[in-house]
């Protein structure tokens, strides 16, 4: 999952000719300025970061002048927020707001969720702790989609009638047809605004993308892995080059994420890489980082940046390569990639420690392939996931004694 | 017995003249599975391992008996794919493709609910009763390495961990009656549940075995089923990612579906639940066999 950043999300509802006011990101506060000028002078600015409660951070500013509008992108521009650099600014036009509500789809169970409130603009958790009745929640029906039918109900039940009904009805069917369309798994308007005319706006816009819904938004895509983030943090050099390698190489798929220990993780699949880490845990040994592997073409070419990667990072002391009982890569797919940064980088494996648990098809081959390196441990068949672990945790143990 | 499949079901291969289909296959028939045609839109007519290929599900249909469906069709296509095969009144689809659209999965869940089939998967690596059948990639080649053929239902969120399960089963000198991977999305075509509650029905069955991660509800509708005292054998629940729990929200280091959204999602939670709820809770795969022997009094 990522988030789009303000102004692609408007971009693309702007695109399906939804009602959202008219603005632009700038990194420059006179560039800024200028455009507020064709806006009429006064204009909203917002730090551009890809996350919410910014007002509450004093990250959106309402200007009355194009004067003001530079002071605040000045003003803003190179701050951090959130933990987020602004190293960008939205410059948008100012809305008159006669009602705010809120709207969200999600879908991070089945079947997805609507939420709607009649009270929107503030921070809409707060709301629904403070008022559980204020915030309306319906299942999505992913066949049918959001009609007017269901639209009707649940903002009628928020107590919303008349014109202003229509108007909100109108724009939620549209809003879920841009969420599908957008493969987003989360899509939260907030406020949505009704001015004195009864004329609606979406004014504050956020979408999570499904990663896997990416390769029909070629656009995003780059974007995505580009700024991307361990979702609590930015990427460091390492995680982003096996990030980059993921996605320019076609086939298979690896992660990898740093953590503050010394023992390099390079496991999987998903489950046997989880059950490992949490082994290694419980038994007092600290992972340097997690890996998740996904077999597929490209999977010898991420493994050896993967593995640059690991030898890259300073902090490792040993390495654990371990996986499942693979039922169909070839183990030597995997041994093959090892031997080779090993040479690279001429790894002296007696005095850095290895221990590789690869069973399955190709195992006899595997460890013909790392015969060559001394000091290298291959357990043998019968080892489960459990007996990998230790023994790395072991030999790192081992280490510290003898210093 | 087993669930799902046996030596008896009659399978048709969605995509089976792709190169991941035709190696497949040719595993699953060299085991014993009861593939009786393909379906490649485009490819009617062809042949792949002395069998016939339609260019549709429905025309397949009209000419075999079929009972289940494995389907091999890249991710952007594996919703058409499932669809078609619920349409022509399949109820039992192997949707085996990994990084398939959220949207596309919710749909597939929802169709299989209408149509009253299970949909195993997505990204899933199939499913085996051993000694019988399998569907999809479970097992390789030599899948007896792994499964021996016995009276322990498995369901795995890992297709990884469904053969460490089964390993751990069979070096304790016990077996399996069917493995399930039952795909590692957020959104599953059918619920881990509803595998439990089939095993719970077969005769064959003795124990359940059962692997969690993080994310989701697929271990709070296990609990509550526990909970109306319906499971009358054993579950052994082996649930790993507690380390997430070190790490803000909304971080996955696995599956997709492996992302801790609430605090009831996380591995110590559900721990605590279905051990609550009658669970046998295990922390590693050693401790399988030795759980099951002391709770089947063998």
């Amino acid at each position: 999952m990522f988030t789009l950043t303000e102004d692609l999300t408007k971009a693309f509802l702007i695109d399906l000719g939804l009602p959202v006011p008219q603005g632009l990101a700038f990194d420059k506060s006179g560039e800024a300025a200028r455009y507020a000028e064709t806006l009429g002078g006064g204009a909203v600015v917002k730090a551009l970061i890809p996350t919410g409660r910014r007002g509450k951070a004093g990250a959106v500013v309402l200007t009355d002048t194009s004067e003001e509008v530079n002071t605040a992108a000045e003003r803003l521009l190179g701050t951090e927020v959130h933990g987020f650099a602004v190293e960008k600014i939205y410059v948008e036009s100012k809305v008159e707001i006669c009602r705010e509500f809120y709207l969200s789809f999600s879908l991070d169970s089945f079947p997805g969720q609507i939420l709607i409130s009649s009270s929107g603009g503030v921070d809409i958790e707060e709301t629904h702790a403070r008022d559980s009745e204020t915030v309306i929640r319906g299942d999505i029906d992913p066949i049918q989609g959001v009609n007017k039918k269901q639209a009707s109900f649940l903002w009628q039940k928020a107590g919303v009638t008349g014109d202003e009904l229509a108007a909100v009805v109108s724009v939620t069917t549209s809003l879920y047809d841009a969420f599908v369309k957008a493969d987003a798994v989360m899509m939260e308007i907030n406020p949505l605004v009704l001015d004195s005319d009864g004329a609606v706006s979406i004014v504050g816009a956020m979408l999570a993308i499904d990663e896997n819904g990416l390769p029909r938004h070629p656009d995003w895509a780059e974007i995505a892995d580009g700024s991307l983030i361990a979702s609590w943090r930015k990427f460091n050099a390492r995680e982003l080059s096996v990030s980059e390698a993921n996605r320019k190489i076609k086939g298979g798929a690896v992660r990898y994420t740093e953590l503050d220990g010394d023992i390099a993780l390079l496991v999987g699949g998903g489950g046997a890489g989880l059950l490992q880490h949490d082994m290694m845990l419980a038994i007092g040994g600290r992972p340097a980082n997690h890996t998740d592997t996904n077999p597929g073409a490209g999977i010898e070419e991420k493994f050896k940046v993967t593995i640059r990667a690991i030898f890259d990072n300073p902090n490792v002391k040993c390495l654990l390569v371990s996986f499942n009982h693979q039922q169909l890569t070839h183990c030597a797919r995997k041994a093959q990639p090892l031997a080779e940064i090993l040479r690279e980088r001429n790894i002296n494996t007696q005095e850095f420690p290895i221990i590789v648990r690869l069973v399955g098809p190709g195992e006899e081959e595997a460890k013909e392939i790392l015969e060559e390196f001394p000091g290298l441990t291959y357990l043998p068949f019968d080892a489960s996931l459990d007996d990998a672990v230790r023994a790395a945790v072991d030999i790192r143990n081992a280490m510290e004694n003898v210093k | 017995m087993s669930i799902l499949i046996d030596e008896n079901t009659r399978v048709l291969a969605q995509g089976l003249t792709g190169a991941q289909g035709t190696r497949d296959a040719e595993f699953c028939l060299r085991y014993g599975t009861k593939i009786v045609c393909g379906v490649t839109p485009g490819k009617g007519g062809a042949e792949v391992h002395n069998l016939p290929v339609y260019g549709s599900v429905k025309e397949a249909c009209q000419q075999h008996q079929v009972d289940a469906s494995v389907i091999y069709a890249p991710p952007l296509s594996t919703k058409e794919a499932v669809i078609e095969a619920l349409e022509a009144g399949l109820k039992l689809i192997v949707a085996l493709a990994e990084f398939v659209p959220r949207h596309d999965t919710a749909i597939i869940a929802a169709a299989a609910r209408e149509n009253g089939a299970v949909v195993v998967g997505c990204n899933t690596n199939g499913i085996i009763s051993p000694g019988k059948s399998k569907l999809g990639a479970i097992g390789g080649d030599d899948p007896s390495e792994v499964f021996a053929p016995g009276r322990i239902g498995v369901v795995s969120r890992s297709g990884g961990m469904s053969a460490e399960l089964s390993l751990a089963i069979k070096r304790g000198g016990l077996g399996v009656s069917t493995c399930i991977s039952m795909g590692g999305d957020v959104i599953p075509g059918n619920p881990m549940v509803d595998y439990i509650k089939r095993f719970v029905a077969d005769p064959d069955t003795d124990a359940i075995v059962m692997f969690g991660e993080p994310g989701t509800k697929a271990e709070h509708e296990v609990a509550a089923y526990l909970r109306t005292k319906a499971c009358t054998k054993p579950l052994i629940a082996l649930l790993a990612g507690e380390f997430q729990e070190n790490y803000p929200k909304g971080v996955s280091f696995g599956h997709v579906a492996a992302m801790i959204n609430d605090v009831e999602d996380t591995v110590s939670a559900k721990r605590k639940m279905l051990s609550a709820a009658g669970a046998i809770v295990v922390n590693s795969l050693g401790e399988i066999p030795i759980k099951i022997q002391d709770q089947l009094g063998s």
